[in-house]
Formats: C-alpha cells, structure tokens, sequence
C-alpha cells in the first residue's frame, strides 16, 4: 500500500473529542495508543483474532485493529481507561483481581471491554455463555478457569447492585 | 514432612500487580512514548534456504520517512557475531552473525531494517527492497537432515548433527537379555511456539554524550541479557541499562538476544537517535523463536509381572537453523531426568540435535516437556503389552517415600518428592476403580471413555551444580537486595524478570516472612539492570527457589541487624530474646512475646539519621544484599489424571474431568501458584491438540497467522480440578521448590494416555501429536469396521 494524504479526523474516545489527522489507512488501534496516547488498548495479532484490541463503539465490542480511525467519525469509542471512575474498579475489574484473573495483563483489556459489554444484555450468564462469549479473547497465562470465575462473580455482583438500586 | 509454620508465606493475598493492569495503565514496551524514534521494520527471507546474490534498496531509500536501509554487512562492522561454542562433547560449535550476510537459513530470516519515521511508512518501504536470491534445496525434516547427503544448514559445520551425546548406566544389554520381553514405544512432539500475547518490541536510545545505551525490551533474563547486547555491540556493561518493564508473557521466547533487537541497538547508536521495533504476530509466528520438535523411542526391558529392569531412550531434536542455545540445552534434560518417578539403574540414553531450515528453537515452558509422556506412555505400553493394569504397572516401579533421597541413574539426586501420594491423591479424588466399570458399560453402548494417568517430576530451580553436570554454561545463583529507608519503608530487589508471574505480590511474602514485616509493606523493584541486582533471571522454574529464597535469607540478616538495633534502644545487650513481628519489636518475657513500643520506623530512624546511637561498632544505614546458591535440582511432582470421551466417528475429544494431585514444595502465594498450575495445564493441552508449526517441504513456513496456528479458546479447555499435597524441601529456603512448568509435561502425557485408553478396542496407539480429528480418524480408518462387526 502506498502513502496516501492524511486526513482531519474527530474521534470521540472516552467522551472526549481528539482531533487527528491520520492516513486513511491508521487502525483505529494505533490512532488510540500512538495519536490520544491511550495506551491501555493492546495489539496482539492485527488480523482480528487474539481480541487484546477490543475497544467498544457505540456500546458494542469491536476489534479495534480490524477498523480505521476514519470510520469512527460520529461514533463513540470506549476504551479500558473509561472502564474505572475516579480510581474506583469496575463489579468486573474488582472480581478479575479478587479471582486471580490476570497474570500478565496484556490481553486484559480486551477481556474487560468485552465482557462490560456482555453483562450489560446478560447479567446471568452460564459459564457456557460465558466461555462462548470469551473465546474471542485468547490469554495464554491464565487457561480462562479464573477468568470465567470472575466474570461469574462480576455477574452476581452487578445483579445485586441492580436489586439495591431497585429496592 | 509437615509444613513449617509461617506467618505471611502461604497467605492468600490479591496480586499488587493487577490495579495498573486492569485500568489500562500497564506499561509494555510499545506504551512507552520516545519523542522522534525511528520505527524499524525487517525485510525478511521468502525462501526456506537460499544464497543472498543481491540486494536493491534504492527505491525504498528514496520513498516517505525513510530514514535508513542497512543489510548484514553494515551491521558485521557494528557489532560481532554471535560465537556459540561451551566446551560440551558432542557439540559442534555454531556462529551466527547479526544479520545474514551470505546465506539466509528460514523463511522469515531478516535481510535487512528499514528505518523510517513511521512504522507505516517502513513497512511501505520494506516491501520495495529487492533482494535477489539464489534458493538452495532446504532441509525440511529432521530424518533428511541425518540424510548423509542432505543439503548442510550451517556450510561450517561437518553435518547437520549439532550436537549427539550418549551415556551408559549401569547395563541394559544385560537387562535387555534377561528380559521377559522388551517393549518399544515411539513418542513424536511437533512444532509449537511460545505465542505471547505481546509480541517481541524493543526501544534503543543512545546517549551520545554519555556514550550510554538505554534498552527497552521486554525480557526474562535482564542481566545476562544485557551482557550479551553490551559484549555484542563491543560496549563495557556499565554503558548499557537494559530496563524491562511490564511484559505480556514470555515462556521462554524472551530470554535470548534476538537479531532484530541487537540491530536496533546498533541502529541507535550510529545514528545517535532513539529506534524502536515492534513485531506483528505474523513476524512472531514466523522468526521467533520456536520449540518441541523431537522424536522419542524407549525400549522397556521388562519382567513378567511388568516390572522395568532396564531402559534406553534415543532422542532426536529438529533445533532449527540457528544456535540461539548450545545445541544439547533441551534434549539433553530430557535425558538426565526421563526416569523420574521411577525406580531403575540400567540406563542409557542417545541424543541427537540436527539443524534444519526452520526457525532455531529455544526453551519453551516446560522445555523438558515431552519427559512424563515419555515415560508414563513407556508405563501405558508396558500395561498394554502384558495386558495388565496400568496403574498396577506404576505402582510396581514408583519410588516411595523410604526410596529417597533416590540417586537416578544419571547421577541426579531425587528428595523430598511425593509421586506415590500424588498418584495415590489423583486417583482417590477420580474413583478410578468406578471409572472402570464406566468404562466398560460406555464401551457396551458405543460411547469411548478414556482414562489418561501422567506423574511428573519436574525439574525445578537448576543450581550451577547441574549446569556444570549437563555441560551446559551457566549460573543457576540469585542475588537479593533489601533497604530499609530511613522512614522504615521496605524496598528490594532480585534478578529475576517479570512476564506475568507475579513476582511482586509472591516475592513480598518471602520479604515479609524473612524480615517480620507485612507483604503490603514490601515494594518489588525488578527488571532494571541499574537497580536490581546481577541474577540470572527468569527461566526454569526457579523463580521461587531461587529468587524468592534469595529475598527470604536476604531478609532474615536485615532482622537480625534490625534486632541488634532495637536492643540497643531497649537497652539491651542483644537482640536473642527479640523478635520483629508486622514491624513491631516484640520481647519475650516469660514465655510470653510482648510489644516493646519500638517498631521497624524507630529501628530506620536511628540507624540513618542518628548512626552515634547505633551498638558499638555497627555501621550506620539497613542495606543489605545476599546471593544465594540452591541445590543443583530442587524437584516439584504432580500427578494429572485425566478423563475423555473420543467420538470414534468424528476423531473428536472431549474432556469430562481434569484432575491434578501437586506437591510444590513451599508455596510462597497460593493464588499465584494456582494460576501458573492452570496457566500450564492449559497450554500442555493446547499444545497436544491444536497448536502445531507445519512447514512444508520447501521450508515454507504454513502457519503464519492465528487463523492457521490454533491456540486453545475457554470453550476447548476443561475445568481443572487441584488437589495440593504439598510437602517442603528440606535443602532450601522456607522449603519451597519450584514450579509452574510441570502443568505442560503432565497434561501432554495424560490427554495423549486418556485418548489412547479410549481407543484401546481398537487396537491402535496415537504416538505423535496433536491429536486432532484428522490423525484420530486416520487411526481409526481401518480398524472401526473391525468394531462394528464385534
């Protein structure tokens, strides 16, 4: 591929507007981590398969090295630095951490952004769901046993939080 | 052997590491931002094996950002080649120079680096250098390497045999001789590759006024690391920091100085700008390093009643086309160590390591990783050959406790290990007797269940004792430092490099315990060449051993100072009747530990800022370093047990349960050692089932993407059952062992024994893996029409 112009871009990363200017060809993954310096988002493979590089637009889990920041005009991007308010973590990242769900942290993120997304549409999932759901994110430390406990105990607790607000 | 008593060892504490992860603040190599780096991408082989005629860069020199194109020759005036020569008999020595100059010896190899502003822009440029090449036949298997006549790998060396050793213990052929029969079993481990999650990166920044190199890289071994890009780039050590900072996994693939790496060092310092290189995963896939390609074939001499008189092992290994390792630095532990759990003197074993045109292999979690399949599958065929048993057959010849310390036929020294009561554990918490029924009554309406039992003794921590006795070069010390600051805060440091083990949580206890402190109190400071001190780094399983015992004697001398001290401002002669319990000096008085009012910040205080009030001739400050030599081998042992169901239709595998039974010594943080027992498990299974580097025959590298080399998901790994029976080692500090290779070696051997327990009506043996659907059915082809008409 050869170099093409570069193009003003408005990407909307974590409620906040970035304006960049990127080759149309930029993946969304290195205009995060290279342009707005959101390095918490991590590449493993760049062909859509480890899911380190998940990201949410508009809400919804997507691999942020199979898209181009130039599609992402008018859209929200959400990345893992959104995931903890004021420091605080997450029902998700809490439990990852109270069950020993990470080792080296690198494919972290990716399991952090899709899994937010999951347990919003599903906050009672199987460990089957679970386990289909999280097979689109590879770790090669952990062998995924701690991180669907965790996802487990995340379920319970967002459910529990939901009954106090409601009660 | 009952567990010492501890305090802080042992305790169940959340890791330090994961509130940086877990919020995206993790700092990998690629995170760090260096204004005005150059991005370097490698312009590699596409042929296996082929002579280097000529190569073009003009085209790319003129394009975008493009900053510099360099080949091999300029790179041979920067830095030296790589000479891989210890005096080891049977060893061919190998040189290697930093870039291919004449001959490139894999598909991937790098001819040369683009510089350029951007790593878009590099890649563009990259894809116009035109390299003429002249393709020479390759080397494609390990067989047609022996090949009298096959084509030679490396032009310098005599063949392709890198490296054959044999030894001889005690006298097989006398066994063989006496034998009621002797049993052959082949054993055949494919291609696999380490596959990080993070790939390889580096960062080179040059100081030209300070002539210092600053090296980013995420590496296991950060001080050896640094010796050999500081010797390779023909600098002092004191002119090369080598900081390694949060790294996404490693299991053997970051221990070695690549080529690429030491490239960008070179690059950096002749141009006098930062440079920095990250690989995408289809470069991981194809030039990093890779693993496991050997070939295993016993021959059991055997007593009636199944008991093993004698055994030969003969291995051969595919090392690939580069020595990133001395030759015999896998196989050869395979060797030393195969008999295990088991108790036989005639012995002898036959190494051959042979190059070939692949990636050159280097250690990979559980780089002795085939030994229990070996030698429990040598137990299964025994079973099957004299129709008895196979867990009679184990416990026939399995050590037991009175056997120890047991001196294997090689020389090494098993003690305080437990395979009996692991097997014993395993198999309680299986029912196996009820399995067997099941079995039988599956078997009745179609359904073919298979129990696969596999104990391992895993070699833990390798002393330089072993080193010296494998012939292998090398250190197996460790070196600690611990300073209490003058406000009583705890920092220390050990030589060991981080890829996700969490040593900072797991180490603090060893601090903790040691010092008499809490772990929330102890702050790890690792992988940085300046400030931790010179050790060998992470590899073997001796992390704990060796890097945690370190920390733990270490600490232990920083109470006794500290003691001293508080004596002193307690007025008293010494500090034997003192202890520091959670910071706090505590006296004995009557039997009774009581709090003195003096806590480690007083202790601190004094000794820093006020040294005139210290005991008579003590030196002022609370800084202190050990280093600490373990045993040759310490030894962890497991035993896995695991159940499957084979669709004998479809050649498919499923699990049903996954026991393991594990004695680990010590174990410093039991949600650390969990994780690395699943983390290994699963990569033991994901290994045998899936994961497989293929080249074909030209050398052409056909798993080059996610999509071709499979990895194992959460939906293909079963729930893992841990039973711990750990026991400590009475020869090293706090008794801890090592661990977190033998998961590997034992799920290898229990899935491939299970799945050959439940093709057992059939008559056939899976002896290679993976086991996928496609060899499954290949077994089966011809023997199910048998099936159905019985």
């Amino acid at each position: 591929m050869s170099h093409v112009e570069k193009r003003a871009i408005t990407l909307t990363v974590n409620g906040k507007n970035h304006e960049l200017l990127v080759e149309p060809r930029k993946l969304l993954a290195d205009a995060l981590r290279e342009d707005c310096r959101l390095t918490g988002t991590h590449v493993g493979c760049e062909h859509g398969v480890c899911g380190a590089c998940t990201v949410l637009v508009d809400g919804k889990p997507v691999r942020s090295c199979l898209t181009y920041a130039i599609q992402m005009e008018g859209h929200e991007v959400s990345t893992i630095e959104s995931v903890a308010i004021e420091g605080i973590l997450s029902p998700l990242q809490q439990a990852l951490h109270e069950a020993h769900g990470l080792q080296c942290g690198f494919c972290t993120p990716g399991i952090v952004m899709t899994f937010e997304a999951f347990l919003k549409i599903n906050p009672a999932p199987s460990e089957e769901e679970i386990r289909d759901v999280l097979s689109g994110n590879l770790c090669r430390c952990t062998g995924y046993q701690n991180i669907v406990k965790a996802i487990q105990q995340a379920a319970a607790q967002i459910r529990r939080n939901a009954d106090h607000v409601a009660a | 052997m009952s567990q010492p008593e501890f305090r802080h060892i042992g305790q169940h504490l959340p890791r330090k590491e994961d509130y940086r992860l877990l919020t995206g603040q993790g700092r990998f190599v690629d995170d760090i931002d260096i204004p005005g780096a150059l991005h370097a991408c490698f312009v590699r082989s596409p042929h296996a094996h082929a002579r280097i005629v000529s190569l073009n860069a003009e085209a790319a020199r003129a394009m975008p950002g493009v900053v510099a194109i360099v080949t091999g020759h300029d790179l041979a005036q920067w830095t030296t080649r790589q000479r891989m020569a210890p005096p080891i008999a049977g060893l061919q020595p190998m040189e290697m120079d930093t870039l291919p100059i004449d001959k490139v010896r894999f598909q991937g190899d790098p001819v040369a680096c683009v510089l350029a502003t951007d790593r878009y822009l590099a890649e563009d440029a990259a894809e116009q250098v035109l390299v003429n090449y002249d393709v020479l036949p390759a080397v494609s298997t390990m067989w047609q390497a022996l090949e009298p006549e096959a084509p030679r790998v490396d032009d310098s060396l005599s063949s392709n045999l890198l490296s054959h050793q044999h030894a001889d213990h005690g006298d097989v052929a006398a066994r063989k001789r006496e034998a009621y029969r002797v049993i052959e079993s082949t054993f055949s481990q494919h291609r696999q590759t380490h596959l990080p999650i993070e790939t390889r990166g580096c960062i080179a920044v040059w100081d030209d006024g300070r002539q210092h190199l600053t090296f980013h890289v995420g590496t296991q071994v950060p001080h050896p690391y640094r010796t050999t890009l500081a010797s390779r780039l023909r600098l002092s050590e004191s002119q090369v920091s080598v900081i390694s900072p949060d790294v996404g996994g490693g299991f053997g693939q970051k221990i070695a100085l690549y080529r690429e790496e030491l490239t960008v060092a070179a690059l950096a310092r002749q141009l006098k700008r930062p440079v920095r290189w990250r690989e995408d995963r289809l470069e991981n896939l194809l030039a990093s390093s890779q693993a496991r390609e050997d070939f295993c074939r016993t021959r059991a001499a055997v007593s009636a009643d199944g008991r093993l008189l004698g055994l030969e092992l003969d291995i051969v290994e595919d090392f690939g086309a580069y020595s990133f390792y001395p030759g015999n630095y896998l196989a050869r532990v395979v060797a030393m160590i195969l008999t295990g759990p088991y108790k036989v003197q005639d012995y002898s074993y036959d190494v051959k390591v042979v190059l070939s045109n692949k990636v050159g292999n280097g250690p990979m979690r559980a780089p002795m990783a085939i030994t229990s399949w070996v030698m429990d599958g040598t137990m299964d065929a025994i079973a099957r050959e004299l129709q008895l048993d196979p867990v009679a057959v184990r416990r026939l010849n399995m050590l037991q406790l009175q056997d120890f310390p047991y001196t294997m036929a090689t020389g090494e020294v098993l003690a305080d290990i437990t395979p009996r009561e692991t097997l014993e554990g395993a198999l309680a918490a299986i029912d196996y007797e009820n399995f067997r029924q099941r079995q039988q009554q599956a078997r009745a309406q179609g359904v073919y269940l298979g129990l696969g039992i596999c104990t391992v003794v895993e070699s833990t921590t390798y002393g330089s004792r072993f080193y010296k006795a494998a012939g292998i070069a090398g250190s197996g010390h460790e070196a600690a430092w611990l300073r209490i600051e003058p406000s009583g805060a705890v920092n220390a440091s050990v030589g060991l490099g981080a890829t996700g083990q969490g040593y900072e949580t797991s180490l603090a206890h060893a601090v903790a315990e040691g010092l008499g402190i809490l772990p929330q109190q102890v702050h790890l400071h690792i992988g940085h060449t300046d400030i931790a001190p010179y050790g060998m780094g992470s590899r073997g399983a001796r992390g704990g051993t060796a890097g945690g015992g370190t920390l733990y004697l270490c600490a232990q001398e920083a109470q006794v100072k500290v003691l001293a001290i508080a004596a002193g401002l307690l007025g008293l002669g010494d500090g034997a009747a003192l202890r520091l319990q959670d910071g706090c000096v505590e006296k004995m008085s009557d039997g009774i530990w009581t709090a003195t009012g003096v806590g480690l910040a007083d202790v601190a205080r004094t000794a820093y800022l006020d040294p005139l009030a210290l005991p008579a001739g003590m030196a002022p400050g609370l800084e202190f370093h050990k280093t600490y030599e373990p045993p040759p081998m310490t030894y962890s042992n497991s035993t896995h047990v695991c159940e499957v169901e084979v669709q004998v239709a479809t050649g498919a595998i499923r699990f049903v349960r996954y026991v393991v039974a594990e004695d680990c010594g010590t174990v410093l943080s039991p949600v650390v050692v969990e994780g690395q027992q699943h983390g290994a498990i699963a990569m033991g299974l994901s290994g045998s089932l899936f994961e497989q580097v293929r080249y074909d025959a030209a050398g052409q590298n056909l798993s080059g993407t996610l999509a071709d080399y499979l990895v194992a998901t959460a939906c293909e790994l079963p729930h893992f059952e841990l039973i711990p029976m750990h026991t400590p080692n009475r020869a090293t500090p706090a008794g801890i062992k090592g661990m977190a290779e033998g998961g590997v070696m034992g799920a290898i051997g229990a899935l491939t024994n299970a799945v050959n327990d439940a093709l057992a009506p059939f008559d056939v043996v899976a002896d290679r893996q993976p086991l996928t659907p496609m060899y499954l059915r290949d077994l089966l082809r011809e023997k199910t029409v048998f099936i159905n008409k019985a």
